[in-house]
């Protein structure tokens, strides 16, 4: 059934799959770093349970800067992979979507290019001073009302 | 071993995807039809999760009580549990495509597939756990 070649990564790379072949290989790296990111993030969310003061310190290291490009990062995953995962159901019931899978595979790309922008300017304009954190306004305006709701006593980890 | 392992999946197609497993019924059957419907589901629960999280909320703004006062609401509590469940499980049957593809010899195949399952499923399970036995008058109490 199944033939075992050993070919080096150079030549896979030089393998001309062109649009079908980028696009099955990134479905596959966004898939797998997703799964290894859900692993570590159910798990110290899962401990919330166990011991608050836990979960706060894990959200400190969310909150630094370099996490906040690994957040990123797992954002543009969801969205290619959302993206392209469409795509492939689309052309699996629909067979003569076939036939414009190569324009499809460049629509998957546009789109999730045109939608991380705003994504990345929300989530890392912050810690550049390009803008104030998402949701201050509507955590500010909640506390002045709400002064005693549980999110709006102070937490240091 | 190897002819349960490579005979039943679907054929990698040209523009991405796999054909569907020929005949009726079946693990690989099922498997194919999952990923699709739960690859559908996910889309709202899981861009739902990250906008409300990242763009609404904020990481800034997140602590533990912020999701303390969240739980207290047993339909997010559920609304998690579907998320973690259909999100771990279709990604273990993506890790299992992986796997099959790129771990030839039956023995490493085993083993790497026996530590890849057992902390995706611990997981999910100290997930599912956490959720269903979360008591906010403890937790906000006992802090």
């Amino acid at each position: 059934m199944s033939s075992v070649r050993n070919i080096s990564v150079g030549s896979a790379l030089r393998y001309r799959g062109r649009e079908g072949m980028w696009t099955w290989l990134l479905h596959r790296v966004t898939g797998l770093g997703i799964l290894l990111f859900l692993v570590v993030h159910v798990l110290d969310t899962a401990a919330l349970v166990w011991s608050p003061s836990f979960y706060d310190h894990a959200l400190a290291i969310y909150k630094s800067p370099l996490f906040r490009f690994a957040e990123l990062l797992i954002f543009f995953s969801v969205l290619f992979h959302a993206a392209n995962g469409v795509r492939i159901i689309i052309q699996d019931f629909r067979p003569i979507a076939m036939r414009h899978q190569r324009r499809f595979a460049w629509g998957v790309t546009a789109f999730t290019i045109l939608a991380i922008i705003p994504v990345a300017w929300v989530m890392l304009g912050p810690i550049f001073g390009l803008r104030g954190e998402p949701g201050t306004a509507r955590h500010a305006e909640r506390c002045l009302s709400e002064p005693n709701a549980p999110a709006c006593l102070k937490v240091t980890p | 071993m190897s002819a349960q392992n490579t005979a039943p999946r679907g054929a990698a197609k040209r523009g991405g995807g796999y054909q569907r497993p020929t005949g009726v019924g079946g693990f690989e059957v099922f498997s194919w039809f999952f990923m699709r419907i739960s690859g559908l589901i996910l889309i709202l629960l899981a861009l739902y999760h990250l906008i409300w999280w990242n763009l609404i909320v904020g990481v800034e703004h997140l602590d533990s009580q912020v999701v303390i006062e969240r739980w207290t609401n047993p339909l997010w509590r559920f609304f998690n549990v579907a998320l973690i469940t259909f999100a771990l499980l279709h990604a273990l049957n993506g890790a299992r495509y992986s796997i099959e593809d790129y771990i030839r010899s039956p023995g490493a195949r085993v083993v790497v597939k026996a530590i890849v399952y057992t902390l995706v499923l611990v997981t999910l399970a100290a997930g599912i756990f956490a959720l269903l036995t979360f008591d906010p008058a403890v937790l906000m109490a006992g802090r």
